[in-house]
C-alpha cells in the first residue's frame, strides 16, 4: 500500500507489470510521537531554539479561527470545517476541531516547509481560495503557540502571535481580554464586577479562590492554555479513497480490449475494500484520449457491493453501449463514496427464511441494476397506484431508485374503485369518430356497459367531466370509451381491455 | 422411449422404476392412482393421452384451457406465445390467474415494453401486488429489449417475463426459448401474427367469436402447438370472468 505523500510519477507500468495503485489514506500515526521527538531548533526560531535544545519536544499548535462560521447551522458548519480540515492536512498530520476553529501541529512540519511563514502562506492560499468558493468572506485569524487552547485564545483575540516556548505564554496570554474566555454570563458579569478585564488580572489571583467561584472548567481551561493541563483533542481522519490510475503502453480503441485491465483494477478495488470491510455504491470510470475530453463513465449500485464478479459484469455492460471519440490511452477510476459491507451468511442448522429471502432479493437488485445500466435508469420503471379519482391520475409511473420504495398501503388498496379499470391506458386518449350514427374506432363499436361518471379536478382548472363506458369493437378488442359531459361532447377512447 | 397405450400391471412392471409392492397397493386404490404415477414421470411420454408430460404447477384458471393443455396447465419453462390480430383481446386476462400465483410466490414479473401504459389500478383490482412488477418502457430499441428479456428469462427470480415483439426471427425465438429452459422460467412473447415453425413450446391464439351478437365474454382460444398435443384443439373461455 502506497502512501499519498510520495508524489513522484510513478513509472510507466510495462506490459508484465501490474498497473500500481496511488491510494491516499491517512497514515495512522501514534498521537504519542511527538512525546519522544527532539525538538530541532531551526534558524526561524530563533532564539527560542536554543532553550528548547534542553527541553523535551514539545509541539507547536497553529490555530484558524473563522468568525465567519458562526452565522451557519451547526451541520454546516461541521461539512465546511471537515473540508477545510482535509486542506490543513497538506502542512500537518494532527488536524483537530474545536467550534469554529481548527487546529493543527506544525512544529513537525517546521524543518521540511523551512519556517512557519511558509506554512502560513500555503494554508492562507489554499483556504482563501476554499473560501471564497463558498462565498464566505475570506479572512480568518490564527495564531501559533505550545498549547492548542493557548492558541485558540489567541487566534480569537486577534493578535496573530506566535509563541514558540512554553514560557512566554504566561505573559503573551497575559494581554488578552477576558472576552476570548469560553464563558456564560453570569460568569462574564462575575470577573466584570470583581475589576477583572485581563487574563494577566486572572493570573494575580489564587486559584484555590477561583475554582471555588468560576468552577473547576474555568480554572481547568486557563491550566489547558498555559500547558499545566493535558490537551486531549478529537483529530480529523480523512476518508478512505481510492483513486488508481494505468497507463495503457499503446493507444486502444477496442474496449473489449481493456477488460482484462479494468478487470484487474477491479481486483485491485474489491482487495482494498476487503482489507477496510467496506462495500461501494458509486464507481467513477474515466477513459483518457488525446487532445480529447475524457469518456466518464458513472456506475452507480443501488445496493453496495464488494463483488468483482457483479462490478466486471456492469462495466461490461457500459463499454457495449459506450462509443469512444478517439482511442484510449489511460484509465482512471476513482471511489470516494463507500458504505459499510454486510455479506451473507449461510445457516449451519437450519435455513432462516428471512435470510434465503434477502439473499434472494440481492440478486433481484443485481438484476435490476445490470439493466438499469444497458438501458437507461429512466428506462425501467415499477408502477403504483395512487389514492386519485381521476383515471391517468391514479396511475403511477415511478423511478425504480433508491431503497425507500412507496409501499401500496392497505388504504389506496381499499380507495380503488369497483368498477371495471382496463389493464392498458392510452397516455393521450384518441378521438372516436361517428360514422352513421355509429361509434367508429378501426371497426364498428358497441357499448356493453355504463356510464360511470368521473368528476374530479374542477379545482386545477382542468376540468374532468366524463362518463365511461365499456364497449367492445367488433371482433376485436375490448376498449373503455368516455364522452365528455361539456364542451364538444366528443368520444375518446382512453383504455384497452387486454 | 416407451409408449404404455393403456395402464396394465405388467408395463409398469417393465419400466423397472416400480417396486411390485408399489403396483400391489395400486390395485386396491384404483386406476386414478395410476394416472398419477404415470403423470408423475415427465419422462414418459404416452402416445394416446396428450398430458403426457407430467402434470404442471401452475393451473391456467380456466378448466376448458386446463383440459386442452397438456399437462392440464401452463408449462413450468420454456415460450408460450399468445398470438391476438389486435391487443386487447383478451390476452393478458388469460394469464391473469398465473401472474397472481406467481405474485404469491414471491417472485417477479418483468413487463418488456407493452404497447400501452399498465394501469396499476386494474392490476390490484385483479389481486395482483405491483410491487413485485417491473417494466421496461416501450420506447426501448428492440435490441435492448430482447436483451432484457434473455437476461430476465436467465435470471431464477424472474417468475414470468412477458414481452411484445411482433417480427422475431426464428434463431432469436430459439434463443430466447433456450434461455427460458436454462433459467426455469416462463416466457411470454405477444404477437400480432402467427409465424409457422416456430421454435417456442406453445402456441396459442385468441379469437373473438365470429357472430356479431356474441358477448363481452366470449373468447376462442386455438391451441396452434404445444408439445405433446398432437393437433390444434381450441375451447371457448369466458376470459372476462373477474370483469
Amino acid at each position: 500500500m502506497e502512501y499519498p505523500d510520495s508524489e513522484a510519477q510513478l513509472p510507466l507500468p510495462t506490459l508484465e507489470s501490474k498497473p500500481e495503485a496511488q491510494i491516499t489514506k491517512l497514515p495512522t500515526r501514534p498521537r504519542t510521537v511527538f512525546k519522544n521527538q527532539l525538538v530541532d531548533s531551526t534558524k526561524s526560531s530563533g532564539s527560542a531554539g536554543l532553550a528548547n535544545k534542553k527541553c523535551r519536544a514539545r509541539s507547536l499548535w497553529y490555530a484558524l479561527y473563522l468568525p465567519q462560521l458562526s452565522n451557519l447551522d451547526p451541520s454546516q458548519q461541521e461539512k465546511y470545517l471537515n473540508q477545510l480540515a482535509g486542506l490543513m492536512q497538506s502542512v500537518s498530520s494532527t488536524v483537530s476541531f474545536h467550534p469554529q476553529a481548527l487546529i493543527c501541529e506544525i512544529r513537525s512540519s517546521l524543518k521540511y516547509f523551512a519556517g512557519i511563514d511558509v506554512i502560513h502562506q500555503k494554508l492562507q492560499l489554499l483556504l482563501e481560495e476554499q473560501l471564497q468558493q463558498w462565498g464566505l468572506l475570506d479572512g480568518f485569524l490564527y495564531a501559533a503557540s505550545p498549547t492548542v487552547t493557548g492558541s485558540l485564545l489567541l487566534a480569537k483575540s486577534g493578535h496573530n502571535t506566535l509563541v514558540y516556548q512554553k514560557d512566554n505564554l504566561r505573559s503573551a496570554l497575559g494581554g488578552l481580554c477576558t472576552d476570548v474566555l469560553d464563558l456564560d454570563k453570569e460568569q462574564r458579569r462575575r470577573l466584570h464586577n470583581m475589576g477583572v478585564r485581563y487574563l494577566r488580572d486572572i493570573w494575580r489571583l489564587p486559584s484555590n479562590g477561583l475554582c471555588k467561584r468560576f468552577g473547576s472548567n474555568f480554572v481547568n481551561q486557563l491550566n489547558k492554555a498555559l500547558g499545566k493541563a493535558p490537551e486531549p483533542t478529537c483529530n480529523y481522519i480523512a476518508p478512505p479513497i481510492f483513486i488508481t490510475s494505468y497507463e495503457l503502453p499503446y493507444e486502444l480503441e477496442n474496449l473489449d480490449r481493456l477488460l482484462p485491465i479494468a478487470d484487474e483494477i477491479l481486483a485491485q478495488l474489491c482487495d482494498f475494500l476487503r482489507r477496510r470491510d467496506l462495500s461501494t455504491s458509486h464507481l467513477h470510470f474515466s477513459l483518457l484520449h488525446e487532445k480529447r475530453d475524457h469518456t466518464e463513465i458513472h456506475i452507480g449500485l443501488r445496493q453496495a457491493s464488494r463483488s468483482q464478479q457483479h462490478l466486471m459484469l456492469l462495466l461490461e455492460t457500459h463499454f457495449n453501449r459506450l462509443t469512444i471519440p478517439a482511442p484510449v490511452i489511460a484509465v482512471r477510476v476513482e471511489v470516494k463514496n463507500f458504505d459499510a459491507f454486510f455479506g451473507h451468511s449461510n445457516s449451519l442448522l437450519e435455513t432462516n427464511s428471512l435470510d434465503a429471502t434477502h439473499y434472494k432479493d440481492s440478486k433481484l437488485i443485481q438484476f435490476i441494476e445490470e439493466l438499469q445500466a444497458r438501458l437507461g435508469e429512466d428506462h425501467v420503471k415499477y408502477v403504483s397506484c395512487a389514492a386519485q379519482h381521476c383515471p391517468e391520475h391514479a396511475n403511477m409511473q415511478l423511478d425504480y431508485r433508491g431503497s425507500s420504495k412507496p409501499r401500496l398501503k392497505k388504504s389506496s388498496a381499499g380507495s380503488i374503485s369497483r368498477n371495471p379499470r382496463p389493464l392498458w391506458l392510452l397516455q393521450d386518449p384518441v378521438r372516436l369518430n361517428i360514422n352513421k350514427g355509429r361509434l367508429f374506432h378501426r371497426r364498428v363499436i358497441s357499448i356493453i356497459s355504463g356510464p360511470e361518471r368521473i368528476e374530479t379536478h374542477w379545482w386545477s382548472g382542468a376540468d374532468v367531466r366524463r362518463d365511461y363506458y365499456v364497449a367492445k369493437e367488433l371482433k376485436g378488442s375490448r376498449l373503455w370509451i368516455y364522452r365528455e359531459k361539456g364542451g364538444e361532447r366528443g368520444w375518446y377512447l382512453h383504455g384497452i381491455f387486454a | 422411449m416407451t409408449i404404455i397405450r393403456n395402464h396394465s400391471k405388467q408395463q409398469l412392471q417393465c419400466q423397472g422404476q416400480y417396486q411390485p409392492s408399489q403396483v400391489k397397493a395400486l390395485d386396491g386404490e384404483g386406476s386414478r392412482d395410476i394416472d398419477e404415477l404415470v403423470h408423475s414421470n415427465p419422462g414418459l411420454w404416452r402416445g394416446c393421452d396428450m398430458a403426457a408430460q407430467g402434470l404442471h404447477e401452475h393451473s391456467t384458471g380456466f378448466a376448458q384451457l386446463d383440459a386442452i393443455l397438456p399437462g392440464r396447465g401452463w408449462p413450468n419453462k420454456g415460450l408460450v406465445e399468445v398470438i391476438t390480430p389486435y391487443w386487447g383481446m383478451g390476452e393478458l386476462q388469460l394469464l391473469i390467474p398465473l401472474m397472481r400465483s406467481i405474485v404469491e410466490q414471491g417472485k417477479w414479473i418483468l413487463w418488456i415494453s407493452p404497447p400501452y401504459l399498465l394501469y396499476a389500478p386494474a392490476l390490484v383490482q385483479a389481486g395482483i401486488n405491483t410491487e413485485q412488477l417491473l417494466v421496461v418502457k416501450l420506447d426501448t430499441s428492440c435490441k435492448d429489449a430482447l436483451w432484457s428479456m434473455e437476461k430476465a428469462l436467465q435470471t431464477e427470480n424472474c417468475g414470468l417475463v412477458l414481452a411484445w415483439q411482433n417480427w422475431l426471427p426464428r434463431k432469436v425465438l430459439r434463443r430466447l426459448q433456450l434461455a427460458a429452459d436454462t433459467g426455469d422460467t416462463l416466457g411470454v412473447l405477444f404477437k400480432n401474427n402467427d409465424s409457422e415453425h416456430s421454435p417456442s413450446s406453445t402456441r396459442l391464439k385468441i379469437e373473438d367469436s365470429w357472430s356479431e351478437n356474441a358477448g363481452f365474454n366470449e373468447s376462442e382460444v386455438t391451441l396452434i402447438k404445444a408439445r405433446g398435443n398432437f393437433r390444434p384443439l381450441s375451447a371457448n373461455i369466458n376470459l372476462y370472468q373477474q370483469a
